[in-house]
């Protein structure tokens, strides 16, 4: 038992402290060699990041970019050509639409069968 | 305005200061380190180590403590935790210049007869210590002043578990011989501000 409060005691002993006189000079280095970190912290990324940037690039001169980007210029002009012929088609039957035949025709059509359908109920009384 | 920021650090928990630090505030850490400087220091020195060599150390356990604030889980106190991370710090630091070598190899010797303390004069913990060896004092300063258990002791000093208990018991007989009984006044006394 005795022994334990003197184990207690010590603890107490080695919690308590004086404060140093210059603690906040101390506090203040600290915040110095964080705030150098993270400057350096930040210039490493910029410069990795320039580094990735020039790697990127080079890697891009190298693939023949411009010669793939002139090929699919050519295909753009294709499947440019390709859809104005589909769309002059679609112009013929929009054309067609808007002359009002197509209107003569049904009505045309639907008078057959009005006729078709009284001549058939006639018979059948 | 930094005067304004600290003012408004200075009104907030440990806990939260932690919480800010962890996004990355270094001026909520830099209060932590106003707070509980000292008393990391305190420790070190206390554990043998020289002013300047305490100071560098305290200050990497800090810098160490900031990297890794996100493994705080505030179970403990912030104070107790930077301790543990010095007093791993400083036995590195003695591993890096052999020095630790020579401390674990101290064989336990009869030591001439340590005198009483003094009833009437307040012996403090640091003259109280000087009578210890640099294990004895390393150990006890390890397991009393920085919080580790006997066993993450022995896993820091690379010891046997048991050469880490005898150099605790034996320290603890020599400090409970020279520190004088406690008298309540003289330790309220003494008492700093933690």
């Amino acid at each position: 038992m005795a022994e334990l409060d003197f184990e207690r005691r010590l603890e107490r002993l080695f919690a308590d402290f004086t404060e140093l006189p210059d603690a906040t000079a101390f506090a203040e280095r600290v915040e110095r060699r964080l705030d150098a970190g993270w400057t350096a912290r930040r210039w490493l990324i910029g410069a990795a990041g320039v580094v990735g940037g020039v790697v990127g690039a080079s890697q891009l001169m190298m693939s023949n970019v411009f010669q793939r980007v002139e090929t699919a210029e050519d295909s753009a002009h294709m499947f440019s050509s390709s859809l104005s012929h589909i769309t002059t088609s679609a112009n013929w039957v929009a054309t067609v639409a808007n002359t009002g035949t197509v209107v003569w025709v049904a009505a045309g059509l639907a008078a057959l069968m009005m006729g078709f359908v009284l001549t058939r109920v006639i018979g059948e009384i | 305005m930094p005067g304004l920021t600290n003012t408004r650090f200075a009104s907030l928990h440990d806990v939260e200061l932690c919480a800010l630090a962890a996004t990355g505030e270094r001026r909520a850490f830099g209060e932590l380190v106003r707070r509980h400087g000292s008393a990391v220091r305190g420790v070190l020195r206390r554990m043998g180590a020289q002013g300047a060599e305490a100071d560098d150390v305290a200050q990497d356990a800090f810098l160490t403590a900031f990297e890794r604030i996100a493994e705080f889980r505030g179970e403990g106190t912030f104070a107790a935790w930077v301790k543990k991370i010095a007093a791993r710090l400083y036995l590195r630091r003695l591993q890096k210049d052999r020095r630790l070598t020579a401390i674990a190899s101290e064989t336990i010797e009869e030591e001439a007869e340590i005198p009483h303390g003094d009833t009437d004069a307040a012996i403090d913990l640091e003259e109280a210590l000087k009578v210890l060896s640099a294990a004895e004092r390393l150990c006890v300063s390890m397991c009393f002043g920085a919080g580790l258990s006997h066993t993450e002791a022995a896993e820091a000093l690379n010891l046997p578990l048991g050469t880490v208990k005898s150099h605790v018991k034996r320290g603890l007989e020599k400090l409970r011989t020279r520190l004088a009984p406690e008298d309540g006044a003289v330790l309220e006394g003494r008492r700093g501000n933690g």
